[in-house]
């Protein structure tokens, strides 16, 4: 069907209004967060951009200064809207998030995992719910994969390069203060999605 | 008569829903900031008597924005509204000076019960 459809684009209020949306439910992904680590996550202001894949490769090239990441991938679908997740942490953040939630004796590879998972599942969870709430969608999340614990970044662009598509990303790059923890939570919506995201969005953007 | 307030958020879209947030009734006269930068600009000609401000914006954010507002002593009446839900947000800008928080997505009756708590409308409308 995308094929005829001309690609997709955004108008500077539909990307304004994604933003807003996302800024509302990232405030309350933030929110569980905090509570779970017990500490203050400073918010972004978050990007909304139509990208291609080579765009979307470049982005997480961005991230190849921390010299490792790890990544939860998550996919995410309900109401004729659907997209992937993808949580990057800097290997960095793993001893200040392992602190933080008493993970202190004995880190090991098992252990890292499970913080990954924990921390993935608040993050992309309230999120992709918090979007839902506003637009009335009902989400359902599949199991959370890991995508390259310690592995190099160009690696994971290796293993996502050829599922993406035109897509439109939504970033937030959250940071805990006081903590040397930050981390990239991407959302990815498939082209036929964002369609039904611009309708489903118009009616908030009707001038009164 | 005519209330002057002030409406600070980056997006044009939260500007236009906390607009029309507002209590119908209520005989208001509306300006808009995008920043707090701007939001200041204006407070500083001295007509403004209420602003709602945003706290996740360029430029100049909503914390950053009170912090003038209470060094300069600016004479505006502040309710934070924000998306940032976490309980240190809204102690950070309640010690920051600002009257109340109400969270995003904004609410018309939330909105209407914060103004008449501190007494901004009347009870019946």
């Amino acid at each position: 069907m995308s094929d005829q459809l001309p690609p997709i684009s955004l108008s500077e209020d539909e990307r304004d209004c994604f933003q807003e949306i996302t800024n509302v439910a990232m405030g309350q992904a933030a929110d569980r967060l905090a509570r779970l680590l017990d500490v203050y996550v400073v918010l972004p202001i978050p990007n909304v951009n139509i990208i291609e894949v080579n765009e979307f490769a470049m982005t997480l090239k961005a991230l190849e200064d921390a010299n490792s990441v790890s990544a939860v991938c998550q996919g995410f679908i309900g109401s004729g809207v659907a997209g992937e997740a993808l949580l990057i942490f800097n290997d960095a953040s793993f001893s200040d998030i392992a602190k933080l939630l008493d993970y202190e004796q004995a880190q090991n590879h098992h252990e890292e995992l499970e913080m990954l998972m924990d921390v993935a599942n608040v993050l992309i969870g309230a999120c992709t719910q918090g979007i839902g709430n506003q637009l009335d969608i009902d989400f359902s999340q599949s199991h959370p994969t890991v995508l390259g614990q310690h592995c190099a970044i160009s690696e994971l662009i290796n293993e996502q390069q050829a599922r993406w598509h035109r897509t439109m990303a939504i970033e937030i790059n959250y940071t805990i203060e006081d903590h040397n923890i930050n981390c990239d939570l991407l959302l990815l919506f498939t082209e036929d999605s964002v369609r039904h995201l611009q309708t489903l969005i118009s009616f908030l953007l009707e001038d009164d | 008569m005519t209330t002057s307030v002030l409406i600070c958020d980056d997006s044009n879209m939260a500007r236009k829903q906390m607009k029309r947030a507002l209590p119908e009734n209520w005989p208001v006269e509306v300006t808009f900031a995008a920043n707090g930068q701007e939001a200041i600009e204006i407070i500083r000609q001295g007509q403004m008597e209420l602003m709602f401000l945003d706290l996740t914006m360029p430029v100049m954010d909503g914390y950053q924005t009170l912090e003038v507002i209470r060094k300069e002593d600016l004479p505006i009446m502040v309710i934070v509204v924000s998306g940032d839900i976490q309980p240190e947000a809204r102690d950070r800008v309640k010690k920051l000076g600002a009257i109340d928080f109400v969270k995003k997505p904004v609410d018309k009756d939330k909105i209407t019960a914060v103004l008449q708590e501190y007494g901004l409308i009347g009870g019946d409308q």
